[in-house]
């Protein structure tokens, strides 16, 4: 019943990556090379940890941009109780990893896996298939319960290892995909509030998050305190001016900006290349983001759709997320720059899933190559102009937008 | 689109960070990066008016240790406990700790010692140059020099008030450096060039101020005073040209740590201590009196007026009374200047009740009592002088003898040297020029007198009534066959918690020569002295051994 994958997709997605990834391992080498030396001994011991997870992600990425991504199907929900299993691995004793008093890894021996990394992209899928098995569950508040359940049950678990900001992304690319599936407005407002309303209580529930707010508002309150992170990343990207002060330069790298490897690299980056540098670089994931909806718009189906705006999603809100917080916009939250920023398990199972949407955009254009082939009764909640020419199977009228079409 | 507002946002946000605010986050961020080794200025020298060096630099070193450089800690830590004496395990545990970046091993190392260190190029080790500040003459003038903290700054006396002078304006090696103070590779360190300090020349004369110390040594010798002290002022000018409180401290091995031993020994009594000057404040009011009848105020007794022989005068319910008995045909009808030569009390309180407080007042302010005399020394004390309007008669009757005031000994100095020399007052100095170390002048503290007190007439007019004091009166203990002394005694019991305590004295003597054109000006006290019981046996003779000293060093000729 499958079609074959004739014809090549679109080719700038892997490109993109990998490009992506690679400059991630010369912006860690450069951001820990000192930190490094003086620790380990070797200027390269996180560029080459890093190196060796990007091969691994380029092979993840060979496998799933060749493996039909409808295979997935029927197989998502496994996925999510597997993604649960991990997430609860986290808080085994003779399993966990507990990096500044949060246990967000499991030991492999080889390898230490940070379980929200994996687990996020598990519910993805889990929700793509659920919503593209019936289109008709977005539309009723009974249809989204699941999702609502599975993806709190996602979030309590992340939230007390604690992580707080994978928690925030896994909830709002939650809230992106029931919207995108055609949530009722009501119902998504209905939902959205009592989200909303969260974000005090768990402020509150912990004292620091309270001083890091704090700090946010004035870090020169506190300089060597709360707001030393934040201040230490502004010192950097200022140093940078518009054109940085060279590849491999930085100076507060030299144990001034903590994190500077992982989740404030963006910082050091902006340091080294300027405000050019980072524009650029910007200009680069923003082209990844398009490219990952433009396959969903074009998907031959729901299930892609749903799946590649999810990932394309999380993706775009990590980049963001991690960009305002860097730049002082936002509270600081610790977020790495997917396909950047150091840490094994993020680079592999992003390159996996981009992998999986560059495996999307080849389906679709068969699809649409070949238009007799319709694999599945699916329906699309947006305009008529965007869509593929598969309209003749919704059930819908078709007009109107996305909120619209399904009322 | 979400997106594109968002990626517009993230760039504005972007440049505004990296582009417009750049300057001065950088100016912050380019501070933490670097550490700084200071390189200390030369402190600069302390001369006497003669030129002889009081405070120098003995070369010397500070040693440091960075905990994070450190790479082999057993190595540096026996290293340096060998060299400088200090504890290895303490030092060992210090670098394994790491909690301060930089120990401050030892300071004041000398040349020696760092050659020694150099040999071993220890990773970690550091030193910089330091001030070592060394008094060749120990004691001499040392409440008046002070004396430094460890790192080099005043910390009391000269050392402290012309510190800006002396100090000069340290230099700095800057290093790079990461956060916790590991010195980058391949980074050469700025070296930025320190000011050394200038050097300042006193006023002092080191003869005068060694005479001096040495007749105060035989005076504690002989009565075990808790202190004795001794100024010696040019009238001509204000410039002190000794300044001794005694006991002293060797300026060398300061007393650190007993606080309260340091705190007495460093004390310049002279300046910053009050107390009630007795009889020597008689010539304020003898001078009053000459003054105000040369401008015929007919309430100002005449030179030849001969005071009541009583030995008591009933003042406002209250009786003032001399100390002497007046029995034996003594104190029998005396003028001014016999007055003067028997210190009677009774005179004094006549010519003050006669002028009456507003007149006598405007010799007290004239003469400057009751406000700093502005000598460049800290901490000096003003004195109590009753307020005008608070004065009562019988207030004013004990003030003319010197009592019911308080004043300063440079005060008093600084007022009988106008009183004396044709009245002029001058601010008393203890600092004439600033020199830089090779002897170029950068400032020359000039002196004019401030103020014109009172008549040339009546200050030649009480120099000759304190000559003959000297001559055949109370302060013929100071007497020098051939020269021109001039002088007033003075008694006064010590106020304590209020009272007047019995037994209790300080004994004190002005005295000046040559009387005609006095040059040199001395103020004697000496402070609860065991067994004397005048100024005139325990002080008189001090000041006349001084004086003896002056006239042997600077080979003054005799008169006739």
């Amino acid at each position: 019943m499958m079609n074959k994958l004739r014809l090549k997709g679109d080719i700038f997605i892997p490109l993109t990556v990998i490009f992506l990834a690679c400059f991630g391992i010369v912006a860690v080498y450069s951001a820990s090379g000192y930190v490094a030396e003086s620790d380990y001994g070797n200027p390269f011991y996180y560029a080459i940890k890093q190196g060796a997870g990007v091969a691994v992600g380029i092979l993840a990425m060979i496998f799933t941009a060749n493996y039909d991504y409808r295979n997935y199907l029927g197989k998502t929900k496994w996925m999510y109780i597997f993604g649960v299993i991990l997430l609860a691995l986290c808080f085994l004793p003779f399993l966990s990893v507990e990096v500044y008093g949060a246990k967000r890894w499991i030991n492999l021996g080889f390898f230490t896996l940070q379980s929200s990394e994996v687990a996020k992209f598990c519910y993805i899928f889990f929700l793509a298939e659920y919503f593209s098995a019936d289109t008709s569950r977005a539309r009723s508040f009974k249809g989204v319960i699941i999702p609502l359940l599975t993806g709190i049950l996602v979030c309590v678990l992340i939230i007390l290892e604690p992580n707080m900001s994978i928690t925030v992304c896994v909830g709002l690319v939650m809230l992106a995909m029931l919207f995108l599936a055609g949530m009722k407005i009501k119902h998504f407002v209905l939902v959205l509030l009592p989200c909303v309303a969260l974000i005090p209580v768990l402020i509150i529930l912990e004292p620091y998050r309270l001083k890091r707010l704090s700090a946010f508002l004035n870090p020169w309150e506190n300089p060597k305190g709360e707001g030393y992170q934040l201040l230490q990343s502004l010192y950097g990207l200022g140093s940078g001016g518009l054109f940085g002060v060279g590849l491999f330069n930085s100076r507060q790298k030299y144990r001034f900006l903590p994190f500077s490897e992982s989740d404030f690299i963006l910082s050091v980056i902006g340091e080294e290349t300027g405000f050019f540098g980072t524009a650029v670089l910007f200009g680069i994931m923003v082209f990844l983001i398009m490219k990952g909806v433009r396959t969903a718009i074009s998907s031959s189906d729901f299930f892609g759709y749903m799946l590649s705006m999810g990932i394309t999603t999380m993706y775009a809100v990590q980049v963001f997320v991690n960009a305002l917080v860097v730049t002082g916009s936002i509270p600081p939250t610790g977020l790495p720059l997917p396909l950047i920023s150091a840490g094994n398990t993020s680079i592999i199972v992003f390159m996996a899933a981009f992998g999986v949407v560059y495996n999307i955009s080849k389906v679709s254009k068969t699809a649409s190559l070949d238009r007799s082939l319709k694999p599945f009764k699916v329906k699309f909640p947006f305009k008529k102009g965007q869509k593929p020419d598969l309209t003749s199977d919704l059930t819908s009228d078709g007009n109107g937008n996305n909120n619209s079409a399904l009322t | 689109m979400a997106v594109t507002l968002l990626f517009l946002i993230v760039i504005a946000r972007l440049f505004y960070v990296e582009v417009i605010a750049s300057d001065s986050l950088q100016q912050k961020a380019i501070d933490q990066w670097t550490r700084e080794l200071p390189v200390k200025a030369k402190r600069g020298k302390i001369l006497s008016a003669d030129g002889k060096v009081l405070a120098a630099n003995a070369p010397s070193y500070a040693v440091f240790v960075r905990t994070r450089s450190v790479k082999n800690v057993d190595l540096v830590a026996e290293t340096l406990s060998r060299l400088f004496g200090v504890d290895e395990e303490d030092l060992k545990q210090k670098i394994n700790k790491k909690s301060t970046s930089e120990i401050t091993v030892k300071r004041q190392a000398t040349r020696t010692d760092i050659l020694k260190l150099s040999e071993y190029d220890l990773d970690g080790v550091y030193y910089s140059t330091d001030n070592f500040r060394v008094y060749p003459y120990g004691d001499l003038l040392c409440s008046v020099l002070g004396y430094t903290s460890v790192d080099g700054r005043g910390q009391s006396g000269l050392e402290k008030v012309y510190d800006k002078y002396l100090g000069g304006i340290d230099g700095e090696i800057l290093y790079e450096a990461d956060l916790v103070g590991t010195d980058l590779k391949g980074k050469t360190p700025t070296y930025t060039q320190g000011v050394d300090g200038l050097d300042v020349v006193l006023t002092v004369d080191s003869e005068i101020q060694l005479i001096t110390e040495s007749a105060l040594k035989k005076v504690i010798d002989e009565y075990s005073p808790k202190r004795a002290s001794a100024v010696v002022i040019n009238p001509q000018n204000g410039k002190v040209l000794a300044m001794a409180n005694l006991p002293s401290y060797d300026l060398n091995a300061v007393p650190r740590d007993d606080i309260q031993t340091l705190n007495k020994l460093s004390r310049n009594a002279l300046v910053v201590d009050s107390y009630e000057p007795g009889s020597t404040f008689k010539i304020v009011t003898a001078l009053a009196d000459i003054e105000e009848f040369l401008q015929k105020n007919p309430k100002a007794k005449s030179l030849d007026y001969v005071f009541s022989s009583s030995r008591y005068r009933l003042v406002a319910g209250g009786k003032i009374k001399c100390w002497s008995t007046h029995a034996n045909g003594k104190h029998q009808n005396q003028t001014l200047s016999d007055a003067l030569n028997n210190s009677c009390n009774p005179c004094f309180t006549d010519i003050a009740l006669s002028l009456g407080k507003e007149t006598y007042y405007k010799y007290i302010k004239n003469l400057n009592f009751g406000k700093v005399t502005g000598i460049d020394f800290s901490g000096e004390a003003t004195g109590m002088v009753l307020p005008e309007s608070a004065v009562t008669e019988g207030d004013l009757a004990r003030i003319a003898f010197g009592q019911s005031i308080a004043v300063t000994p440079i005060q008093l100095a600084a007022a009988a040297c106008a009183a004396v020399n044709g009245g002029y007052y001058y601010k008393p100095t203890l600092v004439s020029e600033i020199k830089t170390s090779d002897g170029k002048t950068v400032e020359i503290i000039n002196n004019a007198y401030s103020k014109k007190a009172v008549s040339s007439e009546a200050s030649k007019i009480l120099a000759s009534y304190l000559e003959r004091v000297v001559s055949e009166g109370s302060g013929k203990q100071c007497y020098i066959e051939g020269y021109k002394v001039g002088g007033k005694t003075g008694t006064a019991q010590k106020f304590e918690d209020g009272k007047l305590s019995q037994g209790k004295y300080v004994m004190s003597f002005m005295g000046f020569f040559p009387s005609d054109n006095p040059r040199y000006l001395c103020l004697v006290t000496v402070d609860e002295p065991v067994g004397g019981t005048y100024g005139s046996t325990v002080a008189a003779p001090v000041a006349g051994e001084i004086f003896k000293g002056i006239i042997n060093a600077k080979s003054i000729e005799k008169f006739e």
